[in-house]
């Protein structure tokens, strides 16, 4: 068990290392002159330009800029951006608990929501309620996320009143909180009904009915404790794609987390922070899928007891 | 999106036209291809369904509600909505094809490449392509528009980079299960060539998996792309592109509600269809699902 | 005795249209062995399911019959009384042990969940009559077992957890579905055993359903023997054996290999007038090793798995040697390894003196003509999207053998030559039976005109009347044509039937090889006798005897040592 926490906490490492090259070959594969793109809105003279260059290292080669980057990554420094020229980490972290708190509540409700419907789905299978389920969830795969959210917009804050449109209280996390956790609870829907399909079609849940336990028994001790391995294991990745998903939803709603800053940060052509964004989003779903990878392996004795 | 992580079809053979009948008679199978048709269809008559025309201002007045004249209203500008859905449906099409041609390509090869050679390429390729994978596409589409810069067509590059990694870890993923199939070794048995052996024994069964998730990944594509736009990453004005006339109706929700909900079904609809037929394709291929 | 204890009348049960059983009627005395019989497809395990309710409830449907238990109709009970006599009343053990078990929860619990629902034991009360039955079944160190998981057991610990389980609740029934199928053959002699044990204690009944003849046999007090749904004979077991009524059972029977058989002739059973005799030394193989890598990570490997230790063997044209052992043993590795479909570590392969292990991968495609492989599951072995016209002619394309007209006609004369139709060109392998893709997958080999060629398991995915016909085929070939054959399988009885020699493996290695009459008559290895006593007897008089316990620590793995000519055995 320390050993398989060890190896997926090496497999993090990596993906962290990689992220930092291709975050310095980033601002290599831009054609053209990045100080002077970066810039473009500025009054700036030849000498100045020089001058950012050299302070942003980018007279050196590329080697050499990229272990200077390392270094500085290594202690905590992320640069400075361009617009307002801030700390980038600092920028980050202080947007970040926003994008965490819209990220963890849509997981939640996603999970219940998705879990409970693909669940029942694949117990009832082949009925009304398995095809009723599973066309309201790739509906709600099928509806692109900030249109949902429109939608909700429209509905419960322009129509109804119940919710303010735009803001930064726990009432305004309602809305794209539950626009990003209906719309990734339909993919864990499906992921889940074909999960328990898969676990009901196994051969030690005939074993379990031939014992003659009831049904209930059968379907939780069963069925639902091994189907959450594969479910779980599915997770990691479904948190990525929630971030993901947050980078859009956070300008729909104008919610001030990281995601709302990185789009920002494209169109202003603000290098440092787009960088400290990608290193900062990899790093989270890294960690994340640590902490998912762990609990799974805590939840299938395989590899609990393994070595 | 969800994707087969076992490859379909490996032991039915079914020749085109039976799949073709077998689609129609899956529910999802019939109401996909019925929506994407209807979608090829409207994008090659847009000009004869269109009743106006969609870059023009004032074709009525300004953010009129839909009515006989304009079946889906005006925008801010007085553009008739509905033919800019219509000519909307040209785009997404582009879309679709470009950024599934770019992903399915350099990711079928790459899988192959990497399953077939086994071996240190493979842990290296792979791992390479795993780490990619969990930055998730929109953030990898976000680095390459940074380069590139916004627009349209950059933003359909930057979607089909982002899903290369997908598209090879399915590859690689088939690849590896029908490597340690007999066949294969009888293939090696015989003397086969490496050439042989990856296109002629490997590529035909890999392909109906890619079918499928070829055309689901048109639906991630679109919806992608759609998030681009409404971002203001992708299509630019006045491209008449789903995504960013939703954009533009953010601001106008209570004023012009039409502006917000028929460019969404717009996509919807079109992404549904895509998922539909891409499920109605793998219970076709795949017996083992359509005994469910 | 009071009547039957289970009166079966009329079972039928569709798959949509397809009618799995049809009007199935025994009876099931108390504590008698009943066995049901027959190949796949025949409905034996789909009748049984049906008594439990245990069909899959959306497509299987039992369209009459009844099964009376206790004066009750098992087929109309509801749910909830069914549930009462499941694995209380009547209880249940299945062919896949590795998956019968349920992998998130610890065999304590599994064993003692029925006693708690049934009985409403205590949950103290339940895990005493747990640890009762794993020592009942000779499980070493019950307390230990209680706390594990399924898949720190072997396959035949875990079957006997099932069995411990199952009888727990000392049902008056046991369904026994292929309960040894998937299990290694001294491992089958135990359960087989076990379940006798049990039997004999609690006096239950056993339905037992088998493919297996010698099972049959050695089980069963009276045998039903179906076939495509229907019974086709039913009698005591001596009389099924030795004057079957039915053509059908009669067929079955002379279809089944049987060990000892040939115990008098020095070679396999010739097929054409004159056979071809054993000639030159076309394979030669000596020391080859295989380690598989541990699973590897970037801490080290941990110790892999030995797949072969200093394995050798030499086969001359027109002869048989057959590899056989338990899984695990190597067999398969050996043979992969001597087509270099799988490198080795160390080890020298020659073909007609022809170093294998020295050529170039472009030289190695040439010299593949000369060795052919023939897989265990036909199926697998043919690319689903190809036409057998065109897999057959496939290695002779490779090899530059035949071209267009000339090509169509060498395909046309093999598939004639293995018994097929030349139109079944082009068709694909889905749509062949069993039997004929391994004819097709003997053409194939065929096809360049090979020296050598290794089957693994060739028959072992095949009904027994199916691998008949393939043995005898793969006979007539050898001996007209002079192949060498390294024969890979774990089946006894087959062996004897189609070997000149045989070599004997055990975790790697080679601990018996020689002549065939030497190592199967008067085997001088203890595993190859160990192996040889529990193979089960297609005859019911055969004494059912107590196995032998084999002392696993004991058992000589050494080098070979020649104690007869050409006999070697390891030390």
């Amino acid at each position: 068990m320390l050993r398989f926490i060890a190896q997926r906490l090496f497999a993090a490492l990596i993906t962290i290392w990689i992220a930092t090259i291709a975050v310095t070959l980033l601002i290599h594969l831009v054609p053209g002159d990045p100080v002077r793109i970066m810039y473009a809105g500025f009054q700036t003279t030849e000498a100045e330009i020089e001058a950012i260059r050299q302070r942003l290292g980018l007279d050196q080669p590329v080697w050499r800029q990229y272990f200077m980057y390392l270094g500085r990554v290594l202690q905590g420094d992320l640069g400075h951006s361009i617009v307002g020229s801030q700390p980038v980490l600092d920028t980050l972290l202080q947007r970040f608990p926003a994008t965490l708190a819209l990220t963890v509540s849509a997981l939640i409700i996603a999970v219940v929501v998705g879990g409970t419907l693909g669940f029942f789905a694949a117990y009832r299978r082949g009925t009304v309620w398995d095809f009723g389920a599973m066309t309201l969830a790739i509906v709600g795969v099928s509806m692109p996320h900030f249109w949902l959210g429109l939608l909700l917009l429209f509905l419960f804050s322009m129509t109804l009143g119940w919710l303010p449109v735009g803001g930064s209280g726990w009432r305004n996390l309602i809305l794209p909180a539950l626009t990003l956790g209906l719309a990734t609870g339909a993919v864990i829907a499906r992921l889940t009904r074909s999960a328990m399909i898969d676990i009901f079609d196994q051969d030690f849940v005939r074993t379990a009915h031939a014992k003659g336990l009831p049904k209930t028994l059968v379907l939780y001790r069963h069925a639902l404790r091994s189907g959450l391995v594969p479910i779980v294991s599915m997770l990691g990745l479904q948190f990525a794609y929630l971030m993901g998903g947050a980078i859009v939803i956070e300008n729909v709603f104008a919610w001030n987390g990281v995601g709302r800053l990185a789009i920002q940060a494209v169109f202003a052509r603000d290098y440092p922070l787009i960088q400290g964004f990608i290193l900062f989003f990899a790093t989270v779903v890294a960690l994340v899928s640590v902490i998912i990878d762990v609990t799974y392996a805590l939840l299938d004795p395989r590899i609990r007891y393994g070595t | 999106m969800s994707a087969p992580a076992e490859p379909l079809a490996a032991e039915a053979r079914v020749a085109p036209r039976r799949v073709l009948w077998a689609l129609l008679r899956s529910p999802s199978g019939a109401v996909g291809l019925a929506i994407v048709l209807l979608l090829i269809v409207v994008a090659l008559l847009a000009p004869a369904i269109a009743p106006y025309d969609p870059y023009r201002m004032a074709s009525g007045p300004r953010l009129a509600a839909p009515s006989w004249d304009h079946w889906m209203g005006t925008d801010q500008l007085g553009r008739d909505v509905f033919s800019r859905v219509v000519y909307g449906s040209r785009l997404t099409l582009m879309i679709g094809t470009i950024a599934v041609g770019i992903s399915l390509t350099a990711g079928l090869l790459l899988g192959l490449i990497a399953g077939y050679a086994g071996g240190w390429p493979e842990r290296i390729l792979m791992r390479l392509v795993d780490v990619v994978f969990s930055f998730t596409e929109i953030v990898i589409a976000l680095a390459c528009l940074a380069i590139l810069g916004v627009g349209l067509i950059n933003a359909m590059i930057a979607i089909g980079i982002a899903s290369i990694p997908f598209y090879a870890r399915i590859t690689h993923s088939v690849v590896l299960v029908e490597k340690n199939k007999p066949y294969f070794e009888a293939a090696i048995a015989a003397g086969a060539s490496h050439l042989r052996l990856i296109f002629l024994h490997l590529l035909p069964n890999v392909i109906p998996t890619l079918i499928v998730v070829g055309t689901l990944g048109v639906s991630t594509a679109v919806l992608a792309a759609a998030g681009l736009s409404f971002l203001g990453l992708g299509a630019q004005p006045p491209q008449p592109e789903w995504g960013f006339m939703l954009s533009s109706s953010r601001d106008l929700i209570s004023r012009a509600p039409w502006m917000m909900i028929f460019p969404g079904l717009a996509i919807a609809i079109t992404v549904l269809g895509f998922n539909l037929l891409g499920d109605g394709v793998r219970e076709v291929l795949d017996p083992r699902q359509r005994a469910r | 005795m009071s009547g039957p204890l289970l009166k079966v009348r009329d079972l039928s049960v569709a798959f949509g249209p397809v009618q799995a059983v049809d009007g199935l009627s025994y009876h099931l005395h108390a504590g008698e062995t009943l066995a049901i019989v027959g190949e796949s497809g025949s409905g034996k395990s789909v009748s049984s399911m049906a008594l439990l309710g245990l069909l899959p409830q959306r497509s299987a449907r039992i369209t009459q019959g009844e099964a009376i238990f206790e004066g009750q109709n098992l087929l109309r009970m509801s749910e909830r009384e069914q549930r009462r006599i499941r694995g209380n009343r009547i209880a249940m053990i299945f062919q896949e042990p590795m998956t019968s078990l349920t992998p998130v929860l610890r065999i304590g619990q599994q064993l003692t969940e029925a006693l708690t629902e049934h009985r409403g034991l205590s949950q103290r009360a339940a895990r005493d009559k747990a640890l009762e039955m794993l020592r009942l079944v000779d499980l070493s160190d019950p307390p230990r077992r209680m706390l594990q998981f399924p898949h720190e057991l072997s396959g035949g610990m875990r079957q006997r957890v099932m069995i411990a389980m199952a009888m727990a609740l000392e049902p008056d029934i046991l369904i026994a579905d292929e309960p040894t199928t998937a299990l290694d053959v001294t491992v089958q002699a135990e359960i087989l055993d076990l379940m006798r044990d049990v039997q004999a204690r609690f006096g239950t009944a056993i339905l037992l359903i088998t493919h297996d003849m010698g099972v049959v046999a050695e089980m069963a007090d009276r045998v039903v023997v179906m076939h495509r749904g229907k019974k086709v004979e039913e009698g005591p077991v001596k009389t099924i054996f030795n004057n079957p009524r039915a053509d059908y059972t009669a067929s079955l029977l002379a279809a089944v290999p049987r060990l000892g058989a040939r115990s008098a002739e020095d070679g396999p059973r010739p097929i054409i007038a004159q056979p071809a005799q054993p000639g030159e030394v076309v394979l030669h193989a000596e020391g080859m090793c295989k380690q598989f890598a541990g699973r590897g990570s970037l801490f080290g490997r941990s110790s892999g798995t030995v797949a072969m230790k200093d394995v050798g063997f030499s086969v001359r044209a027109g002869e048989t040697l057959a590899l056989v052992g338990e899984s695990g043993s190597g067999k398969s590795t050996s043979g992969r390894a001597v087509l270099r479909l799988l490198e080795i570590d160390s080890g020298r392969i020659a073909l007609e003196g022809e170093d294998m292990r020295a050529l170039s991968s472009r030289s190695l495609r040439k010299a593949r003509r000369a060795m052919q492989m023939v897989f265990q599951d036909p199926f697998a072995a043919l690319n689903p999207r190809i036409s057998i016209g065109r897999l057959i002619a496939e290695p002779m394309l490779i090899h530059g053998i035949a071209q267009g007209s000339e090509l169509d006609d060498r395909v046309a004369a093999l598939l004639r030559r293995v018994g097929l139709e030349p139109d079944h060109m082009k068709r694909f392998a889905h749509e062949f039976s069993g039997g004929q893709r391994q004819r097709i997958c003997i053409a194939r080999a065929l096809s360049v005109g090979p020296k050598l060629i290794v089957a693994d398991e060739p028959t072992s995915a095949l009904d027994v009347s199916v691998q008949a016909q393939v043995l005898e085929l793969m006979l007539e070939l050898q001996q007209t044509m002079g192949l060498a054959y390294l024969f890979i399988s774990h089946d006894m009885a087959v062996v004897e039937e189609m070997a000149h020699r045989v070599a004997v493996m055990r975790q790697g290695r080679i601990v018996e090889m020689g002549p065939r009459r030497n190592v199967l008559d008067a085997p001088r290895h203890p595993y190859t006798g160990a192996l040889l006593a529990a193979v089960p007897k297609p005859d019911p008089a055969a004494l059912r005897q107590k196995l032998p316990r084999l002392n696993l620590k004991e058992i000589p793995m050494g080098s070979l040592v020649e104690v007869a000519p050409n006999h070697w055995v390891a030390q």
